[in-house]
């Protein structure tokens, strides 16, 4: 009786066991990290108000945990940013889409971005638009970048390697430029570099928090910014509580 | 053997005091801040746990205690060098930025926690274990005990200029392996006990070689700004200066530009300069000081009334020098008119000096308290000393020196981005009331006071620095303080000027002309009209400017209590500028922002609160608990409880309290946290020493207790006052003057211990003494944090005046039965 029990027992268990067996040499992670990136979507973009299906389309396709550590890829569809490395980041994945839904983008613009880091803004504006120059000044993150990019093929994506702060004006100007390096001030090359009716994308705040957005806008010749907060936090007020 | 043990003590002691303010110097430069309340309360838990040990281990200790004292002190010194061996993990293993952020954070603090409490649980077990055995010569081996402790702060302050910090514990550990190797030949009676202890000598010897020779690499946080800074391309360290103001590198790199907030209309080269470095954390960068090209180009804008103000020559601002800063707020002073003499306090490396020169101000006195980095400056650029006097001293002394300034220039505040909190708990006394008080009080009739900050969201430190401004003035006497207050902000930085005169109209149509020409926006000034103030740089709501015209309607106070942030000025009692958070508001913070991203606001003070929350539960499970199993002998402990418990809160809030106001005394927190706990416990040890012939009964123990809080209550009072009047004195004055101030407190608080212990000794065989010591270390731990939050709360006031308390209530507890057996 012992006996035929242990059979059973031991059928039962590789009956459950071989599908999940099957599901996992077939790659039915790949199918999880797609339902995490649709649910990322709606959960944290869709959901806070960014409509631009471009943006939106980008973000579904591209595989954000690709860009981070094998580590973290269980984490990469979380509404965080995660370390990279060298004191960088991979930005929150809201504030990439907000960033990239702000610059309004159309396929036959031109994009810079400064300070590529894990390459994953590149890859969504890419997704977006014809073509996107990314400069990074840390040698070590540009080549990781260049590489990461190419193997996934981000073809349209230029990785420049050095400082950013005279901008590219060989490919000049820009439709858009996205600052992610942090600098306290705005190169004036950038401003030079960027069209007429473009606009300038700027995060400030720590690593792993970002504050606001600083949108630059030129407009028949006038530079104007606006700060814009990803988050709203209304401090109580007497004139608010009448 | 007794003169022996004593000096050993002494040594031992001397290298836990040190050690506990390399660790503060340590933590400064791998994490954020000095965390010095948690290094003590390590060293504290130690101490506290090493009583709950001896309780258990007394027994088996005793019979080999020669052997034992010394096995002891040598593994103190091995885990002092061990802990530097491992400093990747103990230093490196978690990043205070992320400790809300990563739970593997967390967990590494709390090793690291561990790994520190390991030389201070050692060290102290051999002091225990001493105090058991030779508790008859309690008072002598307690003055060694305290005046070795002494020595031990005063010997960091000499070490610190001539060592680097991660060299310093080697040299450390020789005193506990020195104090080892003094009972060494009475402590050894076999072959195997020689043989082990010769083992042991032998590989801290080996250890103490290898770590002098070639130290290890302190790790410091990747989200500093020196790891960072070094990543970019031909970035090299230049040069290295080591104090005990800490660690200060001078770094080039072909990418290295500053230009806080500038223009988006400035079309010019931003230069690239070298950059300091202090412990880590960007200081400044170094640009080359220049007289103006034509001293008339900068004549543009003089001071109101003047004659010459009619003979401007036409511009539309006046403020092309060529000086990049031109094209930022910070120009803001000189659109204003042109100052004679400017003050610079706080100046690091010299920009704004730098500045005032380009402007054509013809007397500039520079004031930096970190004699390294004046030295630094010095040494690498011209300072043209007809005009600039670049000096090394405490600003809030310095600013009383001369008859009046025109301008008074603060240090910038903030940092790009923010810091997250990161700095709450500093002390930054040139942005408290006193301060600003001070600082009008030096002003000539026309002249202004001039800050810049980092804009922050939500907006915190503006609303506060305005805050400040406004009291400050209507202290003063002015009516209206929005009459005297200019504000222009970019799209990151805001400046912010107090006039001691009314605005003009014609200045105010130089501002305006000012913020046109550089596409920045008025925020202040006498009225200023809605519209005016997002021209070129939007926000995205209006709350910032409905709260600023508050603080200025004089519904401040309403303000300050329902805003969600602490924008209440900072005061001398309470000098933490950048601390803003408020405990019953987290919650509507976290429903904000989420609970990944709240910590990130406010990460310094919170560290604080969880960091005092460890220390009470690692003191419950070390110290406590233990002990609750063990069935305590003798009769009357109640008292015991609370009479050594309180005078573990009396002695480290009074420590903590003399720390923070020494700190704005000596200009350092490392000058002041290791002139006073030398004084402190040197005073304290001698206390002790004469207290066996002093204290003969309940009665005079309770005099003490009772002249102890008179004697902490006047200080509360009082100090303040003295150290204003002797800010300026020499620094072996001003040690000389700490030491006086605290050392008829201290000699009376190192009474209190010894004198119980002899009482617990008269009425049970000892096996109280190991309960009282783990109460007394317990209470002292929990004690350290607890200060902190306190001071924060409600300034360092409050936390001297429960000092007080806590002694008054050690007077009535003498009245237990267990004191009253305490007789001659």
């Amino acid at each position: 009786m012992a006996r035929i029990l242990k059979y059973v027992l031991t059928v039962l268990l590789l009956a459950e066991a071989l599908p999940v067996l099957f599901a996992t040499v077939t790659g039915s992670g790949e199918q999880d990290f797609a339902r995490m990136r649709s649910v990322m979507v709606r959960d944290q973009i869709v959901a806070r108000g960014v409509t631009h299906r471009a943006t939106l389309q980008a973000m579904r396709t591209v595989e954000r945990h690709l860009f981070v550590e094998p580590s973290l890829r269980s984490r990469a569809y979380d509404d965080n940013p995660l370390p990279i490395g060298y004191g960088q980041t991979i930005s929150q994945p809201f504030i990439v889409a907000y960033m990239t839904s702000l610059l309004g983008l159309r396929p036959e613009h031109r994009v810079l971005e400064i300070g590529t880091g894990s390459g994953y803004q590149a890859a969504i504006l890419s997704r977006i638009v014809d073509s996107v120059y990314t400069m990074e000044i840390v040698r070590e993150l540009a080549a990781s970048a260049k590489k990461r990019l190419q193997d996934l093929g981000y073809h349209n994506v230029e990785v420049v390697p050095g400082d950013g702060y005279y901008g590219l004006p060989g490919k000049a100007p820009f439709h858009a430029i996205v600052v992610t390096a942090a600098a306290e001030h705005i190169p004036p090359p950038l401003i030079e570099q960027l069209d007429e009716g473009g606009k300038m994308i700027i995060p400030v705040g720590s690593q792993f928090m970002v504050q606001n957005l600083i949108l630059v806008e030129k407009k028949k010749g006038r530079i104007t910014t606006t700060n814009l907060m990803p988050v709203r936090f209304v401090p109580f007020t007497r004139e608010e509580k009448r | 053997m007794k003169r022996r043990l004593a000096i050993s003590i002494g040594l031992l002691s001397c290298s836990m005091v040190a050690f506990q303010v390399a660790l503060m110097q340590i933590l400064s430069i791998c994490q954020w801040n000095h965390f010095a309340y948690m290094v003590i309360s390590v060293a504290m838990l130690g101490f506290g746990a090493s009583g709950t040990a001896l309780a258990f281990l007394k027994k088996y200790m005793i019979p080999k205690i020669g052997t034992n004292l010394a096995i002891l002190m040598i593994f103190t010194s091995l885990s002092i060098m061990g802990i530097l061996f491992l400093s990747r993990t103990v230093f490196g293993g978690f990043d205070s930025y992320l400790v809300f952020y990563e739970k593997r954070h967390y967990l590494n603090l709390v090793f690291s926690y561990i790994m520190l409490f390991v030389p201070f649980f050692l060290g102290a077990s051999a002091i225990g274990l001493a105090y058991c055995y030779y508790a008859s010569d309690i008072g002598r081996l307690y003055f060694a005990d305290l005046a070795g402790s002494g020595i031990g702060g005063l010997l960091m302050l000499l070490l610190l200029w001539h060592v680097s910090p991660s060299a310093v514990p080697f040299v450390i550990a020789c005193l506990p392996l020195a104090a080892g190797l003094l009972l060494f030949p009475q402590g050894s009676k076999t072959v195997a006990e020689k043989t082990g202890l010769l083992t042991l000598v032998l590989l801290a010897l080996v250890l103490l070689v290898a770590g002098l020779l070639n130290p290890p690499r302190l790790p410091s946080s990747q989200y500093k700004s020196l790891p960072r800074t070094l990543l970019l391309p031909d970035a090299r360290v230049m040069e290295t200066i080591n104090s005990p103001y800490g660690e200060l590198k001078r770094v080039s790199a072909p990418a290295l530009r500053y230009a806080p907030g500038l223009s988006l209309s400035y079309s010019g080269q931003v230069p690239v300069t070298e950059v300091l470095f202090h412990n880590g954390d960007w200081l400044g960068p170094l640009v080359p000081m220049a007289l103006p090209e034509r001293e008339e180009a900068v004549v543009l804008s003089a001071l109101p009334g003047t004659p010459d103000q009619e003979d401007a020559p036409e511009s539309h601002d006046g403020t092309e020098t060529g000086h990049y800063l031109d094209y930022s707020t910070q120009a803001l002073p000189y659109v204003m008119g042109t100052p004679g003499k400017v003050f610079v306090a706080d100046a690091a490396t010299g920009l704004l000096a730098g500045h005032a020169l380009s402007r054509g101000v013809k007397e500039i006195i520079a004031v930096e308290p970190n004699s390294a980095v004046v030295g630094m400056v010095t040494g690498n650029i011209d300072v043209p000393g007809e005009r600039v006097s670049f000096i090394t001293g405490h600003s809030r002394y310095h600013v009383q020196q001369a008859d009046r300034y025109d301008l008074i220039l603060l240090p910038e505040n903030g940092s790009f981005g923010g810091s997250s909190g990161i700095l709450a708990l500093e002390e930054q006394y040139l942005f408290t009331l006193d301060a600003f008080s001070l600082l009008w009080d030096r002003l000539s009739p026309g002249g202004m006071i001039a800050a810049t900050l980092w804009m922050d969201y939500p907006p915190r430190s503006t609303l506060k620095l305005l805050a400040t401004m406004a009291v400050t003035a209507e202290s003063k006497g002015v009516e209206n303080p929005a009459d005297h207050i200019v504000a222009v902000r970019s799209w990151s930085t805001i400046t912010c000027v107090l006039a001691k005169n009314k605005v003009s109209a014609n200045n105010i149509d130089k501002i305006r002309a000012f913020c046109h020409s550089r596409q920045f926006d008025p925020l202040l000034y006498p009225g200023i009209r809605p519209e005016e103030r997002e021209v070129y740089n939007m926000l995205q709501d209006e709350s910032f400017f409905r709260s600023t015209d508050l603080l200025l309607k004089g519904e401040r106070e309403t303000l300050f209590r329902e805003y969600d942030f602490q924008i209440r000025p900072a005061t001398d009692s309470r000098p933490y500028f950048s601390q803003f958070l408020k405990l019953g508001r987290l919650s509507k913070i976290r429903e904000v922002f989420g609970s990944a991203s709240m910590p990130f606001l406010e990460v310094g003070y919170l560290i604080v609160l969880l960091t005092m929350a460890q220390i009470f539960l690692a003191s419950f499970l070390f110290i406590v608990l233990p002990l609750i199993f063990r069935k305590v002998p003798g009769k009357g402990k109640a008292g015991l409880l609370v009479f050594f418990s309180v005078i573990g809160i009396g002695y480290m809030f009074a420590e903590m309290v003399f720390i923070q106001q020494f700190t704005l005394f000596f200009g350092s927190p490392l000058y002041a946290a290791s002139a006073v706990l030398s004084a402190m416990l040197f005073f304290s040890g001698i206390g002790s020493a004469c207290s066996q012939k002093l204290v003969t009964g309940s009665v005079r123990l309770r005099l003490v207790a009772g002249v102890i809080a008179v004697l902490l209550a006047l200080l509360a009072l009082c100090l303040p006052a003295l150290m204003r009047a002797a800010m300026g004195s020499p620094l072996p004055v001003k040690v000389l003057l700490c030491a006086m101030v605290i050392g008829p407190p201290a000699f009376l608080m190192g009474m209190m211990f010894p004198s119980a212990i002899r009482a617990i000794r008269q009425v049970s065989d000892g096996s109280l003494i190991p309960w009282a010591w783990a109460v007394n270390g317990s209470f002292s731990v929990i004690s350290t944090a607890l200060a902190a939050v306190i001071s924060v709360e409600a300034g360092y006031q409050t936390v001297m005046l429960v000092a007080v308390a806590a002694y008054l209530l050690a007077g009535i507890s003498t009245r237990f039965r267990l004191f009253s057996i305490f007789v001659k």
